[in-house]
């Protein structure tokens, strides 16, 4: 007979949680989709990095599965409230509340399972959109092929079980404190407003406002950054999104009460009132949901950012197929170009020495003029600090200045497919990487360059993408006649290499193993030594994804660090998604059951003789001011920090990345799953407030 | 007196044809200008299916009903609901007072809807509530107030518009005996001070002696009709109570 109750009862409310269900369907699809990564065979040999994702993905599963706890305990309490007459009437009946406690978690447990194999079948999909997306980053040409792997099923079955124990223990609890008079009346209880010290709160309003102005502008202007400062500015931040809410509810509680010009126009009274006493009584979970707008926002722009590293700047960063550094100056390079040829056919091989002349006047300049250094390298006085650059020798910029002879400098812009550029016998040219140019300018009049016959003169800079983490220079190189390069000292040999055709995939490993056994044994000057010898050095000034090699083979590289990138797009994107399905279908439940609990209100403004019409404009206004609160307040704290730091990874990186554009795609992909939400929740607000007048 | 409003045959029919009721049966009746009438009726004799259709909450299924010129039978929903907005107060047994407003705010806020000037909006809103004595409790809200309290806001609030008809369905059903009595001197008041028309549903002959004229209800239609002209309301509540005795004393009188 339970069973049979507690089927019809699911059956009766499903239209009404049927954004719940939604939600938890999409939950379950993308536990599903993004688990299968984790035990698909095919994705695990695909690149070398699948353990770390395999972390990663761990950690979001770790969060998810607390928030989706949430939302399902939320959303149980809920339906609880609004049952509870239900409820109440069993226990008059005689049913026991052990009973009735089995009933309803046997009731969830159907519309869980329900959900958790809707959940399978569109997870197969995303499953395979996410594959196709993960092969073309890879450029493999995916087959379509559903992978129902018996370890991914268990763990999505086990995440999703955890949450719903997480759960249903919290609901039991709170099912048996209740008492059948509680139950019977906690429909009829009317919304109480406690309103004190409205007049204080208000003020914390402003002082969020304050509070996120001085936010940005320490993110953006700041030099201090110990870990008491972030610790604070953190806090802070926690804490002004949740009392953000207290202030604006009190806020607008005062504007009404001292009877601002707008309160007595149209519906205004009645809107500002609801509005206000909504998020009074909602201030926790206005903040929580605001929080996870931030998260979900951030996730999904920084995952953006990365993923336009990972198009553009990877690709730029290494523009030969084949890149290879011997600090050896004898070097011919005859073993690694006999590697490559074993397995891949060679368009154009070039070896060429990079020089120095025991000058370091651009390294110290660079060292002392770049923000990614700040003062690290200055004395009080801002003169240099040649301590602290002697420390750095060889890490990021070489101990002296590179220099690169003419002839090899047009070999390789021919290479490239660049224009030849030519010198008078007097001058000399600066190569260097576009975001380095930007940041310093024209710097040439700080430099003297001696050559032989005199000083020469500066005659322009280049800055197209050419090797410059350490093989043609690191940030720079400087470009003599040969005539000049020939007075200098050979620093150390580089070898360009283009190809025909495809990379083999193979080959960065087989030149590293090469390289290996070979520099090895010759920096140990002994035949039978085995081991590793530290890559090149004077890597230049990049941070975020720097490769620094003796070997550099794009293609192969590329495929590595899209790997590594992927590990952190994919979880970001994951937990981005489910914060805000989360967020967004408790703001739903939170509006629906209102409507459910409070449909007298919209009853009484009839009476007073509104229009169905209006009631329905009033009832999108009043939705709309409620889904906008959280999401913009969010939109403008993820907005200064998405700012900052598409800075940062411009600054960085060297990429332009636009990190407004990417905002701004999140902000429209946010909007999309934001209107479906939307219309659900209006649509079904309306059909509440409908079936109450029938 | 001025024929004010007019019901002309009016009835209601709820159910399909295998099962019909008839909540309201071919029932014609006139309220004048300034009157306080009453309808009395056990459950279920129709009288709040006919308060719905006066109200035009609820649409007659076959009759007319004349506010002046106006048929309200054949107003399309929008026009209802203007014609609601300005011609009608509603006063319920539950109040229907909005919990998130404070007494004065809920009763600003029929005005409000109107789009009434701000000075005339707080003149007349005071006014309304010193003269129904809620102007101390103004800043509260409603479960913050007694029951009575609630009730006069209610007044307050149907009555602000200056509305052609108040619509009272039992406003006394919720309240003990002593804010029933202040609240029935308040419409009495209302009645002859104002000259307000008030059409009020109740099954509580103590509540109805305060009326001018009372309709007797059963099963749907009029069965009876009592003026109380220059009695008493002791005499006239004598006389509702010989009404009801007659037809067997389902009523409770208190």
């Amino acid at each position: 007979m339970l069973a049979k109750l507690a089927l019809r009862n699911v059956k009766r409310s499903s239209k009404d949680y049927l954004v719940y269900f939604f939600t938890m369907t999409v939950v379950v699809a993308l536990m599903f989709a993004f688990n299968s990564l984790l035990f698909s065979k095919d994705v695990q040999s695909m690149f070398e990095q699948a353990a770390l994702m395999q972390v990663m993905l761990g950690l979001a599963t770790f969060f998810i599965i607390i928030i989706v706890a949430w939302l399902i305990n939320y959303t149980l309490r809920f339906i609880m409230e609004k049952r509870s007459r239900e409820f109440g009437t069993y226990l008059l009946l005689g049913m026991k509340k052990k009973q009735i406690a089995r009933l309803y978690m046997r009731e969830n447990v159907i519309l869980g399972m329900g959900a958790f194999f809707a959940g399978l079948v569109c997870g197969i999909l995303v499953q395979q959109i996410i594959l196709s997306v993960l092969y073309s980053m890879f450029s493999l040409d995916y087959v379509f092929n559903v992978e129902m792997n018996g370890g991914c099923l268990i763990m999505t079955a086990s995440c999703y079980a955890g949450c719903y124990l997480l759960a249903l223990l919290r609901c039991k609890r709170k099912l048996k404190k209740m008492n059948i008079y509680n139950l019977m009346n906690a429909e009829k209880l009317n919304e109480e407003i406690k309103e004190s010290h409205e007049e204080v709160k208000k003020w914390l309003l402003p002082v969020s406002g304050l509070f996120l102005l001085l936010f940005g502008l320490w993110l953006f202007f700041g030099k201090n950054w110990s870990a008491e400062i972030i610790l604070l500015f953190l806090t802070g931040l926690v804490l002004v999104i949740y009392l953000f809410y207290t202030g604006l509810a009190s806020f607008i509680v005062c504007y009404v009460r001292r009877k601002g010009a707008l309160v007595y126009k149209g519906q205004n009274l009645f809107l500002l009132r609801q509005f206000s006493s909504k998020i009074k009584t909602m201030r926790f979970t206005m903040g929580t949901l605001t929080a996870l707008f931030v998260l979900a926002f951030l996730g999904c722009s920084v995952a953006m950012m990365f993923n336009f590293y990972q198009d553009r700047m990877l690709e730029e960063k290494m523009p030969f197929d084949v890149q290879i550094h011997s600090g050896y100056t004898e070097e011919d390079f005859a073993a690694e170009l006999a590697v490559i040829e074993k397995s891949a056919s060679i368009k154009e091989a070039y070896s060429y020495h990079i020089y120095e002349n025991g000058t370091d006047q651009v390294n110290v300049f660079l060292y002392t003029n770049l923000k990614v250094f700040g003062d690290t390298y200055k004395k009080e006085d801002g003169s240099p600090d040649r301590q602290a650059i002697s420390h750095m020798h060889d890490f990021f910029y070489c101990t002296y200045d590179t220099f690169m002879g003419l002839t090899d400098y047009n070999r390789l812009r021919n290479m490239l497919g660049l224009e030849e550029i030519s010198l008078e016998e007097d001058e000399y040219a600066i190569h260097i990487k576009d975001r380095v140019f930007r940041e310093t300018g024209d710097f040439s009049d700080r430099l003297v360059i001696e050559g032989g016959r005199g000083t020469l003169q500066f005659a322009g800079y280049y800055t197209e993408p050419f090797s410059q983490d350490g093989h043609n220079g690191g940030d720079y190189v400087i470009v003599v006649p040969d005539a000049e390069a020939a007075l200098m000292r050979p620093y150390y040999s580089e070898l360009a290499v283009e190809l025909y055709g495809e990379t083999p995939r193979e080959l960065k490993h087989e030149l590293d193993e090469a390289a290996k056994r070979l520099d090895f044994k010759q920096a140990m000057g002994d035949p039978d030594a085995d081991g590793t010898l530290y890559a090149n050095s004077c890597i230049g000034s990049d941070t975020i994804m720097v490769y620094a090699a003796d070997n550099l083979v794009r293609d192969n590289i590329v495929v590595e660090m899209k790997g590594i990138l992927f590990t952190l797009i994919f979880p970001m994107l994951y937990m981005g998604l489910v914060f805000l399905c989360v967020a967004l279908t408790v703001l739903s439940i939170q509006q629906l059951s209102d409507s459910a609990k409070y449909k007298f209100r919209y009853g009484v403004l009839k009476q007073i003789g509104m229009g169905t019409k209006q009631v329905a404009r009033l009832v999108l206004k009043q939705l709309v001011l409620f889904y906008l609160c959280p999401a913009l307040f969010a939109v403008l704290i993820s907005g200064i920090i998405a700012g900052y730091v598409g800075g940062k990874f411009n600054f960085y990186s060297g990429a332009a990345t636009p990190s407004a554009l990417y905002f701004g795609i999140s902000f429209l992909l946010f909007f999309g799953v934001y209107s479906i939400y939307f219309v659900a929740t209006y649509v079904g607000f309306m059909r509440n407030l409908e079936s109450g007048e029938k | 007196m001025k024929e004010y409003i007019n019901v002309c045959e009016v009835e209601k029919y709820y159910g399909s044809e295998a099962g019909m009721t008839k909540a309201v049966d071919r029932v014609s009746f006139q309220v004048a200008e300034g009157e306080f009438m009453g309808v009395m009726g056990a459950s279920g004799s129709g009288k709040t299916t006919l308060l719905n259709m006066l109200s035009t909450i609820d649409r007659v299924t076959a009759g007319h009903i004349y506010y002046q010129d106006t048929d309200i039978t054949e107003l399309d929903p929008d026009k209802l609901s203007d014609f609601r907005k300005e011609n009608l107060g509603f006063v319920f047994q539950d109040y229907n007072l909005l919990d998130t407003l404070t007494i004065e705010e809920n009763i600003v806020l029929a005005m409000t809807l109107q789009n009434k000037n701000r000075k005339r909006i707080e003149e007349d809103g005071e006014e309304m509530m010193r003269m129904l004595g809620i102007w101390e409790i103004r800043n509260k809200f409603p479960y913050q107030v007694s029951g009575g309290q609630k009730q006069r806001c209610a007044c307050a609030r149907a009555l602000i518009n200056r509305p052609k008809l108040l619509l009272a369905d039992e406003p006394t059903g919720a309240l003990d005996s002593k804010a029933a009595g202040t609240l029935l001197e308040t419409f009495q008041k209302l009645n002859e001070t104002k000259k307000a028309t008030i059409f009020m549903v109740t099954h509580d002959a103590f509540s109805a002696s305060y009326c001018s004229r009372i309709l007797f209800l059963k099963d749907g239609r009029i069965f009876h009709e009592l003026i109380r002209g220059n009695k008493s309301r002791r005499e006239f509540l004598n006389a509702i109570l010989d009404v009801l005795s007659l037809t067997g004393g389902e009523y409770d009188a208190r």
